[in-house]
């Protein structure tokens, strides 16, 4: 346990100390900051934007569902090829620079190794997606007034569920590929099979490719829809995917 | 008393190509153990294996008297190890990483403050507060050797520790190994054959995967290497050089500094009556003629083909 401890702290560490601080958060912050005051002034923008052309288009008041629309519009799939391009080189980055080579031969497993990444880096995301969606909260409430927060709380955590599943699928692919380009490319591909997947029945209601594209924007907009499949067939996929991931890189030759 | 390291039959195919073939090594607790061999004899692969990095093709591998491949962190709790070209965190210092590695081991916090201090020094890197990416690569090379040793280890595992070193660096590893003698196992990689005849008492040659040689390095000596007779006349060594050339106890001639002959021979005994007569038959004057051994690097020129490493 105490390997276990000691590199998810690297890891913690690690994400405090390098590029890893901007990039995610810097990109979900500059999207919390600017929903809420790009739904805001839409009006006005379109109106500079299109001067006398747009003079007979009636553009309705902005509300706070535009705030939050335009947060969860932004997370996909922005914020996702993010999270892809930069989680590419989790395992093959370790490999190829040598630390796993010396990090190996010490008391810490490879299925350690694999989980402290999977621990650490989805709370790393589940902190960002909450602060992120706290100052889109509060931001919003600034602007617009007092605005209920559970359609954007919903919304923000099923989108925090697929990042966690494409955390797997890239711990996974960044095991299989040995260069963090072809990791993330790999990973582009996948998410296009998800939206591919999210307009087939039954896999875009029951699969986690319900999650890539129609559930958070449904849940955000105050839809009815059906989070429970997606939900638990996701947390199921990302377990395996993590578990596979392992597997795999216990019967690598380093 | 239990072998520090025993592979039995360890062999390693990657696609066609044989990287090990059968290797059988036992390598006795306490001792120090050079593992020489030319570049690409597999002597990484070998280390890998032993580290658990490396899965063998066939064949099994035993630290300290447990199977490498099934005991895990049992073993790994016991080993140190350097690879050849180390890879660090370079966002840390070295003091960062010694602490990192010394929890990977579980180690306690006090003895794990005093280790480091001890270590940064040995290494060299006391007085360094920069961030690991901006070190030399002998620096690393240090911080290397430093990081295999916090752990107190039982078994210490070298790939080429002195190869980036710089000669005072190179020195101070040496005698750092030299200091583990009867405490620890060490056992190291190395083209460097000067360094294996400096601090280890048993030797491995390997060559294209397969170890043609291991003995006490005298025993090896002994074994393999014929003796030489150093010679030195007043004149006329050319001609008595091709005459010794000729003799059936010659096996090879050539001439040394300052114009010396030197002979190896197979049979000392016969070179050392003989030569005194053919230079008296030759009326020249004898000035010098030692018996001179045979070195490392040519009984490892002999095993492993004139192949250089």
């Amino acid at each position: 346990m105490s390997g276990f401890t000691a590199f998810a702290g690297k890891e913690a560490r690690e994400i405090l100390r390098t590029w890893r601080i901007w990039v995610l958060p810097g990109i979900l912050l500059l999207f919390a900051l600017t929903s809420p005051v790009l739904a805001r002034f839409t009006p006005e923008i379109l109106r500079a934007a299109g001067g006398d052309q747009l003079k007979g288009l009636v553009v309705p008041t902005p509300t706070y569902h535009d705030a939050y629309a335009g947060w969860i519009k932004n997370l996909s799939p922005a914020a996702l090829f993010a999270l892809i391009i930069a989680y590419g080189g989790l395992v093959c980055s370790e490999r190829k620079s040598g630390t796993a080579v010396l990090v190996l031969t010490k008391p810490l497993s490879r299925t350690a190794f694999i989980m402290a990444k999977a621990v650490v880096h989805s709370a790393f995301l589940a902190v960002l997606v909450i602060a992120g969606t706290l100052i889109t909260w509060g931001l919003t409430a600034a602007i617009f007034g007092p605005a209920p927060g559970a359609a954007l709380w919903s919304a923000s955590l099923a989108w925090l569920l697929l990042g966690v599943l494409l955390i797997a699928v890239m711990t996974l692919l960044s095991v299989l590929f040995g260069s963090a380009a072809g990791a993330a490319g790999a990973g582009l591909g996948v998410y296009v099979l998800l939206l591919v997947a999210s307009y087939l029945k039954p896999l875009g209601t029951y699969s986690p490719a319900a999650l890539a594209a129609k559930v958070p924007s449904s849940l955000v907009a105050g839809k009815d829809v059906a989070v429970l499949w997606p939900v638990l067939t996701s947390l199921l996929l990302a377990a395996v995917l993590f578990a596979l991931a392992a597997f795999a890189f216990r019967r690598q030759d380093l | 008393m239990t072998a520090a390291i025993r592979t039995t039959g360890l062999t390693k195919v990657y696609g066609q190509k044989p990287a090990l073939d059968s290797v059988d090594l036992v390598v006795e607790e306490g001792s120090i153990f050079g593992f020489l061999g030319p570049n690409g004899a597999g002597k990484t692969t070998t280390l890998h294996i032993l580290t658990g990095l490396t899965r063998p093709t066939s064949g099994s591998a035993q630290i300290l008297g447990r199977d490498v491949a099934a005991a895990g962190n049992p073993v790994r709790a016991q080993i140190g190890f350097l690879p050849d070209v180390p890879g660090f965190y370079e966002w840390m210092t070295a003091e960062e990483f010694l602490r990192f590695a010394g929890r990977l081991f579980g180690i306690a916090r006090p003895v794990l403050d005093e280790r480091v201090g001890m270590l940064l020094d040995l290494a060299g890197l006391a007085e360094v507060d920069t961030k690991i990416g901006g070190y030399s690569r002998g620096m690393k090379q240090r911080l290397g050797v430093a990081q295999a040793l916090i752990n107190a280890p039982r078994l210490l595992l070298l790939d080429e520790p002195t190869s980036a070193l710089d000669p005072m660096g190179r020195k101070d590893v040496l005698d750092m190994l030299m200091s583990l003698r009867g405490r620890t196992t060490v056992f190291f990689s190395t083209h460097i054959l000067a360094d294996v005849e400096r601090v280890c008492d048993t030797v491995a040659i390997l060559n294209h995967g397969r170890v043609v040689a291991q003995a006490p390095i005298d025993e090896l000596k002994a074994r393999y290497g014929q003796q030489k007779v150093v010679l030195e006349v007043t004149g006329g060594a050319d001609e008595l050089a091709e005459q010794i050339g000729r003799q059936s106890w010659a096996a090879a001639v050539s001439r040394g500094s300052n114009g010396a002959i030197d002979v190896t021979v197979t049979d000392v005994a016969a070179a050392q009556q003989q030569i005194p007569a053919l230079i008296a038959a030759r009326h020249l004057g004898l000035s010098r003629m030692e018996a001179g051994e045979m070195g490392l690097e040519e009984v490892f020129v002999e095993l492993v083909g004139g192949i250089q490493p």
